[in-house]
C-alpha cells in the first residue's frame, strides 16, 4: 500500500466533507433540500478553470492568479445561485428539489453544448495548481493535501459558527416552523435565498477549486447527479443537521469506498471493482435511513450541548431564539 | 410533420415509464428516483434473456422479473422507513438505485448494447414516414396505457387504488385494504418501468446509464402532467416527447433536454399544479 495513494484519498474525502458540511448548511439547517450541489460545483470549476487558465490552450483562459481565479468562481456561483434560488425558492418540498435537480442538468447540458468556452465532452486538460512549481512532483501530493485540510477546517469553522449564530438559529427556526419564525419578525425569503446564494458562494471559492486542484482536468461528466448523491451520503452517513457528523460522514464514505482500489485484480475483474463505489454509496444510504436515521452524529446531540450554554444566555438576551429541540426531522 | 412523429413514438415510451412512477408517487407519496434503474434493468433482462428464450418471451419474462422485483423491495426497503417521511424514502429510493446500477455494471458491464429487433424499413404514409415496428410500438403502448387506464378505471383494485391517491387514511378507515394496493401498485409500477425501458432499448440501445439520463425527464413528465393525475402524466409525457423533437427544427438538437427542463421550470412556477390538473397543489403552498 503506497502512501501517496492514502494521501490522494485523504484530499479527495477533505473535498467531498467541504461540500457536505457547505450542503449541511442549506438542506438540515436551512430545509432547502437542494440536489443540485453538482451543477453549482461544475459552475465553479469551470468559472475557476477558465480564470486562471493559459490564453494559448485549446480553451483560452485569462491567466488570473489563483486566488483571483477562486474569488471569482465564488462571484458568479453566487450569481448562479441567486438566479437559481429566487424562482426555485417559491417552491417547497419535493418541487424544490426536482427543479434545483433539473436546474444542474441544464447547467451541465450547457456545458457539453458551449464547447468554444468549456471544450465540450472533451474538456479542459490544463489547470493551474497552488505552488506547483514550488515543489517536486513526488512532494506536491502532500503539499495538496495541507491545503486542502486548511480550506476544509476554514470550511467547518465558518459552518460551525454560522449553526452557532442567532443567523443558524433563525435558519433552524423557519426550518421547523415557519409560521412562527415568521411571525417573531424574520423574513424567510431573504434568509433563504441569502443563505443558499451564500452556500454558491462558498462552493464556489472553496470546494470548486480544490476539487479541480484534485482532478487536474476537467470534463463535464464528472458532473452527474452521482456527484451530488454521494456529496449528500456523505451528509446523510454523518447526521444531516449535525455539525462535525458531514465532515465525519464524507471522509467515512470516501476512504470506505476508494480502499478497494488497493485490492489487485485481474483486468476482467476491473468492472467489479468499478461497481463498488456505487454500491457502498447505495448500501450506506438505505442501512443509515432504515437503522441510524440521525446518522453517526445526530443534530440533537450535536446542538445540545450550545442549547445548553444558549439557556443560560438567554436569560440577558432580550430574544429567546431557541428552536423547538424535535429537530433531526429528515 | 417527421418530428412531430418521432416525437410521438418518444413520448409514448415516457409516458408508459411515467405512468408507473406518478401510480407510486400518488400511492405512496414519494418520489421513486430508482425508477430509472428499474427501466434500465429491465431492458438489460430483456437482451440477456433473449438468448436463451426468444426476443418476445424474453421481454415477458423481463417485465415480470422487474415488476416481482418492485413488490419485494417495496416490502424489504421501504414499508419500514415508511413512518420516517417522503424525504426518507426518496433518499431510500436513491439507495436502491445506486445499488442496481452497481449490480448492472458488474453483471452486465459498461458497453452499449442492442436489440436484435428489425424496426422493418421506413415507408411512406401521407406526409411522414414510418417503420412497421415503430407502429407496433406505438401500438403497444397505446395498449398498455389503455389496459392501465381500464384497470383503474374499471376494476375494483383500481378503485381501491384511486381512493388510496387521493386520500389515504379515510380509504383505511373505509375498509381497503391498503397492503393489497400497495403491493398491486409496486408491481405495476415496476412492470411499466421494465416495459419503457425495453421500449427504449429496442428504439436505441442499451447502456448502464439509462436510468440516470432518463429519471429527470420523468420527473419532469410527472410533473408537469400534475401528478395526482395519470391522463394528465400521459398527455404531459407526449407533449414533452413532441416538443422535445420539434424544437430540434428551431435550435440545435443538442438543446433538447434544456428545452424539456426548462420547460419543466416555467412550468412548476407558472402552475405548480401541473398543466393538467384541477385542484391545486397543497404542497406547493404549504
Amino acid at each position: 500500500m503506497s502512501v501517496s495513494f492514502l494521501v490522494t484519498i485523504a484530499t479527495l474525502a477533505l473535498v467531498f466533507s467541504m461540500g457536505s458540511m457547505l450542503l449541511n448548511v442549506e438542506s438540515s439547517w436551512g430545509g432547502m433540500w437542494d440536489l443540485g450541489i453538482a451543477g453549482q460545483i461544475a459552475v465553479g470549476a469551470y468559472t475557476y478553470a477558465l480564470l486562471t487558465g493559459p490564453p494559448d490552450s485549446a480553451v483560452p483562459g485569462f491567466d488570473l492568479p489563483i486566488l483571483a481565479g477562486m474569488i471569482g468562481a465564488a462571484v458568479v456561483v453566487g450569481v448562479v445561485s441567486t438566479v437559481i434560488g429566487w424562482p426555485a425558492l417559491r417552491l417547497r418540498g419535493e418541487y424544490f428539489l426536482i427543479t434545483t435537480f433539473a436546474f444542474a442538468e441544464i447547467l451541465r447540458q450547457l456545458i457539453v453544448i458551449r464547447k468554444d468556452v468549456t471544450g465540450g465532452t472533451f474538456g479542459i486538460t490544463s489547470v493551474k495548481k497552488p505552488f506547483a512549481e514550488t515543489f517536486t512532483f513526488e512532494a506536491y501530493p502532500y503539499v495538496m493535501l495541507g491545503l486542502t485540510l486548511v480550506l476544509a477546517l476554514v470550511v467547518w469553522a465558518l459552518c460551525t459558527r454560522l449553526g452557532n449564530s442567532a443567523y443558524g438559529l433563525t435558519l433552524r427556526a423557519a426550518r421547523d416552523n415557519e409560521a412562527l419564525a415568521q411571525s417573531m419578525g424574520t423574513s424567510i425569503s431573504a434568509i433563504r435565498i441569502s443563505t443558499y446564494a451564500a452556500v454558491g458562494a462558498m462552493c464556489g471559492f472553496f470546494v470548486a477549486p480544490a476539487y479541480v486542484w484534485f482532478l487536474g482536468a476537467l470534463v463535464p461528466s464528472i458532473f452527474v447527479s452521482s456527484l451530488t448523491f454521494t456529496i449528500w451520503t456523505g451528509l446523510v452517513i454523518g447526521g444531516l443537521g449535525s455539525k462535525a457528523g458531514p465532515l465525519l460522514g464524507a471522509l467515512v464514505l470516501t476512504i470506505g469506498s476508494e480502499m478497494i482500489r488497493l485490492v489487485e485484480v485481474s483486468p476482467e475483474h476491473a468492472q467489479i471493482i468499478s461497481a463498488f463505489h456505487p454500491l457502498l454509496v447505495g448500501l450506506l444510504l438505505i442501512g443509515v435511513l432504515r437503522w441510524r436515521p440521525g446518522g453517526l452524529i445526530s443534530e440533537r446531540t450535536s446542538f445540545t450541548r450550545s442549547r445548553a450554554r444558549l439557556a443560560s444566555a438567554s436569560a440577558t438576551s432580550e430574544t429567546d431564539r431557541t428552536p423547538s429541540a424535535q429537530t433531526g426531522s429528515l | 410533420m417527421q418530428n412531430i412523429l418521432f416525437g410521438l413514438i418518444a413520448g409514448s415510451v415516457l409516458a408508459v415509464a411515467t405512468s408507473g412512477f406518478a401510480l407510486l408517487r400518488n400511492t405512496e407519496r414519494f418520489l421513486h428516483i430508482a425508477h430509472g434503474q428499474f427501466m434500465a434493468l429491465g431492458a438489460f433482462l430483456g437482451i440477456v434473456l433473449a438468448g436463451p428464450l426468444g426476443v418476445v418471451p424474453a421481454m415477458v419474462v423481463s417485465v415480470l422479473l422487474v415488476s416481482a422485483l418492485g413488490v419485494v423491495s417495496g416490502i424489504v426497503l421501504f414499508d419500514p422507513v415508511k413512518e420516517q417521511g417522503a424525504n426518507v424514502m426518496l433518499f431510500t429510493s436513491v439507495g436502491l438505485a445506486f445499488v442496481i446500477y452497481a449490480v448492472m455494471i458488474a453483471v452486465f458491464g459498461t458497453q452499449l448494447r442492442v436489440y436484435d429487433v428489425q424496426l422493418g424499413d421506413a415507408r411512406d404514409l401521407g406526409p411522414v414516414s414510418i417503420a412497421p415496428g415503430e407502429v407496433v410500438l406505438l401500438l403497444l403502448a397505446a395498449l398498455v396505457i389503455t389496459g392501465l387506464w381500464l384497470l383503474l378505471s374499471r376494476t375494483s383494485i383500481g378503485r381501491d387504488i384511486r381512493a388510496v391517491a387521493s386520500n389515504r387514511e379515510l380509504a383505511q378507515v373505509r375498509g381497503v385494504a391498503i397492503n393489497r394496493v400497495t403491493r398491486t401498485v409496486w408491481a405495476l409500477s415496476s412492470g411499466l418501468a421494465a416495459i419503457g425501458g425495453i421500449m427504449m432499448g429496442v428504439l436505441g440501445s442499451v447502456t448502464t446509464e439509462l436510468g440516470w439520463t432518463n429519471i429527470l425527464l420523468i420527473l419532469a413528465a410527472a410533473v408537469l402532467g400534475g401528478m395526482g393525475n395519470i391522463l394528465g402524466v400521459i398527455g404531459a409525457a407526449l407533449a414533452l416527447g413532441i416538443v422535445m423533437d420539434v424544437s430540434a427544427l428551431v435550435i440545435d438538437t443538442s438543446y433538447r433536454p434544456i428545452v424539456a427542463f426548462t420547460i419543466l421550470i416555467l412550468v412548476l412556477l407558472v402552475k405548480p399544479e401541473g398543466l393538467f390538473s384541477f385542484q391545486k397543489r397543497r404542497e406547493v403552498t404549504a
